[in-house]
């Protein structure tokens, strides 16, 4: 490793290594260049793997040279090194002391070697062979072997190239390169300038699709486990494709047949060519980002029929992993129904068409509306049954007695009520009878002491009376006659019911009267009545004499007493005190 | 009022949700009348949503920051 730096410390080679370089492959300089810093970065720890750094820690000292010697040294050298090169090379064999002069530095050895490889190989070639001890290095360039069962040659694919491969080259892979064989002056090995690579058998792109699908699915990006559903009916579809496809004219159509209210907003993008790739993937991630904004809750992404090639933007990984890293739901419809793309692969829904893709994002009106008819059948059906059978209810209760002669329940009630007060009145009746009939006698009685008939008796009497006394007078007594007639008419002209007022009323005065008349009165009064041993009533001094039993009634008692001898008092005391 | 506010999946959700009640006989004589009610206005309301149309498809572009805007319509595709 030390020897074959050595030539870059060496003050007199870097003006013919540079020229060199710059004959055989000027356009590498600036690339290798490039790669420099990081190349340089990873020196102390690629001792194994000396090509890389050797490479652009080289580049980058000729390069620098380069800028700063001037145009004519190197043409100089040139022309200079070229016969003596070619001489060198013819003599090399010969033993040199006889030539000193044809002596040749390693640069100049090798600087020869490229001229005649130059001359060996003008154009570029391109050779068949087995990829083994491949690196890519992070500056994007890549070093590897290329070999077949004899032999290897060391090859570089610089970034420029590199990134234009689909697939990623692996050990193992037989692949055809082109590009150029040129010595590689640190180390003097053959190299070879990898521009293209393709791999044999399979198509690059078919192995890149394969070599995408194996990696995207050890990261989980076709687990159907996180795929999305699309809504049933979604507001806003968002669509990514190109505006002027055909596309994006069979998504229109299809939406408005089959879903006529869905909002559509198109992200335009560019659907094959460079940048394609990068256009869509943006299209999806803004699409997601603006989502909620716009509505959106379905997002188709979709490009019409075409080859491989123009289908490829569609399996590049920027867009498998910007399809991934959506919230909203993706369904892709891509190409025909035989090509599958990668996107298709990572997204929600798969759709063989874009037309296919717009008929899984929104439900067909049709059948939503003839399940809407159903329902709204089935609820009429419903509500006319319930009524139906609510009116049977109804008319059930309403054949119930209650309903159907309301007022039976109060008749009844009635009913018995009058039995009762019937009852109540026929025992009422039964009992006032009874007591009737107990008072009746008692009446009877009643009335005979009736006034009016007190009052009759005592008219007949007196009329029994007047007529003795006419028949007494003999009629002749005219003054007599008169007398009777007036007490006749005195009699007849009394009303029978004044008659019998005033009749009470006498009878009550003649009562009291009676009563006033009687003796008790007078007793009570404080007189007192005496009576003789055989009951009469005393009424002269001489009804007693000395020593009878008197007996004297007071108010409240008797007394019973002796008549005393007239000396032993004064005669007349006892009849004095009698009178008192 | 409120069911304005609706979106067709949430109409048709309740509508559903309202005939299968119905169809398991979950329904009570004193709510029948207004689940009715309801069933048909919610009918009404998803075949206005389903009769409206939007015509045209909007294209969207980046405005200065990271956001879309409605940058107008796509013509309408000639029909083959």
């Amino acid at each position: 490793m030390a020897a074959a730096k050595l030539p870059l410390f060496d003050p007199l080679q870097p003006a013919q290594a540079g020229e060199a370089r710059n004959d055989g492959q000027p356009l590498d300089v600036g690339t290798r260049n490039t790669g420099d810093k990081a190349a340089k970065s990873e020196e102390p720890g690629n001792g194994g793997q000396p090509l890389p750094m050797g490479i652009g820690a080289t580049a980058a000292k000729k390069s620098r040279r380069r800028k700063k010697s001037p145009v004519g040294s190197d043409i100089t050298a040139a022309i200079t090194g070229s016969p003596s090169d070619r001489q060198g090379g013819e003599a090399s064999p010969p033993v040199p002391p006889p030539a000193p002069a044809k002596m040749l530095s390693v640069s100049a050895l090798i600087a020869r070697v490229r001229v005649a490889l130059a001359d060996a190989f003008p154009q570029r070639v391109t050779v068949v062979g087995e990829v083994s001890n491949f690196k890519l290095h992070s500056s994007g360039h890549m070093y590897f072997r290329l070999k077949d069962a004899e032999a290897a040659i060391d090859a570089a694919m610089f970034r420029q190239h590199a990134s234009r491969l689909k697939f990623s080259p692996v050990d193992g892979l037989e692949v055809v390169v082109q590009g150029r064989v040129d010595v590689y002056d640190p180390r003097g090995q053959l190299q070879l300038y990898v521009e293209q690579m393709t791999p044999r058998g399979a198509g690059a792109l078919e192995l890149a699709f394969r070599q995408l699908c194996e990696k995207l699915q050890c990261e989980g990006l076709f687990d159907p486990a996180a795929k999305k559903p699309l809504p049933r009916f979604p507001r806003a579809v968002g669509i990514v494709t190109s505006p002027t496809g055909a596309a994006i004219r069979d998504i229109c159509r299809t939406l408005r047949r089959r879903w006529p209210a869905v909002r559509a907003y198109l992200f335009p993008v560019l659907v094959q060519g460079d940048g394609a790739a990068e256009s869509i993937a943006e299209g999806i991630s803004l699409l997601d980002a603006n989502a909620a904004k716009f509505g959106i809750d379905t997002v188709i992404v979709a490009r019409g029929g075409g080859s491989l090639e123009d289908l490829w933007a569609f399996n590049e990984e920027i867009v498998a992993r910007a399809i991934h890293a959506a919230v909203t739901p993706i369904v892709t419809g891509i190409g025909h129904e035989i090509d599958v793309t990668i996107a298709d692969m990572v997204a929600d829904v798969r759709a063989a068409t874009p037309t296919a893709a717009a008929e899984l994002a929104v439900p067909d009106a049709a059948d939503v509306w003839r399940r809407l008819e159903a329902m709204g059948a089935g609820l009429r059906r419903w509500a006319t049954e319930l009524l139906a059978a609510s009116s049977a209810a109804l008319r059930t209760v309403l054949r119930s007695a209650l309903f159907r002669d309301p007022t039976s329940g109060l008749r009844i009630r009635h009913q018995r009520l009058d039995e009762l007060s019937h009852r109540l009145r026929a025992e009422a009746n039964r009992s006032v009878s009874l007591a009737r009939r107990r008072l009746e006698p008692m009446g009877g009685r009643l009335a005979s002491l009736h006034p009016a008939r007190l009052a009759e008796a005592a008219r007949g009497r007196m009329d029994r009376l007047a007529a003795r006394l006419a028949w007494a007078l003999g009629g002749r007594n005219k003054r007599a006659g008169d007398l009777l007639a007036v007490w006749q008419g005195r009699l007849l002209a009394a009303h029978p019911a004044h008659h019998m007022r005033l009749a009470a009323q006498r009878l009550t005065a003649a009562q009291r009267q009676l009563e006033a008349l009687s003796y008790r009165g007078v007793l009570r009064r404080g007189f007192s009545v005496t009576r003789g041993r055989d009951g009469t009533i005393l009424r002269s001094t001489g009804d007693v004499t000395h020593g009878d039993w008197i007996d004297t009634e007071l108010t409240d008692g008797r007394i019973q007493s002796r008549v005393g001898k007239p000396d032993e008092a004064t005669g007349d005391r006892p009849g004095q005190a009698d009178r008192a | 009022m409120e069911q304005e506010k609706l979106t067709f999946e949430e109409a048709l959700g309740r509508l559903e949700k309202i005939v299968s009640q119905i169809e398991t006989g979950k329904v009570s004589l004193d709510q029948s009348i207004e689940k009715y009610a309801e069933g048909v206005a919610l009918i009404k309301q998803c075949r206005s949503i389903l009769e409206s149309a939007e015509k045209k498809i909007q294209l969207l572009a980046k405005d200065q920051g990271m956001a879309l805007e409605v940058s107008g319509e796509l013509e309408d595709a000639p029909e083959p």
